[in-house]
């Protein structure tokens, strides 16, 4: 892969919610787009309980009534990244690159598809054997979903990203058709072992796994650093 | 993904830097997104266009590009009314793909402000940028 003259910054968010982080990296494409941000950043965070719809779909998807969600103090919110509907919740690691893929050198597929192998590499090193589905994006044991990719872009800068189920919450996943699929279950990766989990060693491995495959060097920093520069 | 003296880029369009190309040569103009954005989304499943009659101002988003898990916003060229869209898209977005400067075209519009055309680049500019980008 390219490395680049720009730095990558890496931020970890605490649990926020959805629109929140939305808000974020909307402005950090608009620095980006703007040319007055040259780095690429990948925001990590978990979100508070929230079903996201994708572009084009699909409320058809939902299994419950959106009286019961609000009941479970669950929002349905449209999303801007492709894909269907999903849910997020704690103890899903979810990864937010905002990369100017023109730039990487990289298509659309071949973005998709190494984000996908980040994933798969992680899962690799907690010994648990994911790969992809020849029809379906995102990662798979079997028809079982560990991990979703989604994205939007927006003058060649691509925001959004993956979701990856590390000891997520199950029950939700049963009242949508998760990504619009019905033969397809979802798992986590605490399912699929035996060994305890801790969300923030996963991600210290998938951003490892991350920075291989982009070939690049990680910059840590923290929000109100990334917010003085917006 | 195509090298660049592989994409088909047509000597009678107009390119913009985020890949879309005008066709400027009848009352009206026809826009879509040209083979190297094609190239680079990979499958496209899901077309969304405006309304007929929209206003937009040059550089609005006009419509969307879905291809497998990605959507990509697409740009006005030039400001103008949207006067005629592609719905054979509704059901066939993968025209996009396959014939992007004609089955696959997207909108038609009227310009607002013909001057607009000159910012935009013939084929050998719109080639010079691209060099420069990849």
């Amino acid at each position: 892969m390219t490395a680049t003259l720009n730095p990558w910054y890496f931020v970890t968010l605490p649990i926020m919610d959805y629109e929140k982080v939305k808000d974020l990296q909307n402005q950090v494409v608009s620095g980006k787009v703007a040319g007055t941000l040259g780095a690429e950043v990948v925001i990590w965070v978990e979100h508070h309980p929230v079903i996201t719809i994708g572009h084009h779909g699909g409320k058809e998807n939902l299994m419950v009534s959106e009286d019961y969600l609000q009941e479970q103090k669950i929002p349905v919110i449209a999303a801007e990244r492709g894909g269907n509907i999903t849910y997020h919740g704690p103890g899903q690691l979810i990864a937010y690159p905002v990369v100017n893929l023109q730039r990487q050198g990289l298509s659309v597929t071949e973005y998709v598809r190494l984000l996908e192998q980040v994933m798969i590499m992680t899962c690799h090193e907690f010994s648990v054997q994911a790969s992809r589905n020849p029809v379906n994006p995102g990662i798979f044991i079997g028809n079982r979903k560990l991990g979703s990719v989604g994205i939007a872009i927006r003058h060649g800068v691509s925001f959004h990203g993956f979701a990856l189920n590390i000891d997520i919450a199950l029950e939700p996943f049963q009242w949508i058709h998760p990504c619009g699929l019905r033969d397809i279950k979802i798992t986590s990766l605490q399912k699929e072992t035996s060994s305890p989990l801790n969300l923030k060693m996963i991600q210290r491995s998938a951003q490892q796994h991350f920075c291989a495959l982009f070939g690049i060097e990680p910059v840590q920093v923290e929000l109100s650093e990334l917010e003085k520069m917006l | 993904m195509k090298e660049i003296l592989e994409l088909n880029l047509p000597q009678n369009v107009l390119y913009t830097k985020d890949h879309e190309w005008m066709d400027t040569t009848g009352n009206t103009m026809r826009i879509g997104i040209n083979d190297y954005a094609q190239d680079q989304l990979g499958e496209i499943v899901y077309v969304e266009l405006p309304q007929i009659g929209a206003c937009l101002n040059k550089g609005d988003v006009f419509g969307t590009v879905e291809s497998v898990k990605a959507v990509s916003e697409v740009f006005m060229p030039v400001s103008g009314e949207v006067i005629q869209v592609n719905t054979d898209l509704e059901n066939a977005p993968e025209l996009v793909s396959s014939s992007p400067y004609e089955k696959g075209w997207m909108i038609e519009i009227k310009a607002s402000n013909p001057d607009e055309v000159k910012t935009m680049m013939d084929r050998e500019a719109y080639l010079k940028f691209l060099e420069g980008i990849k």
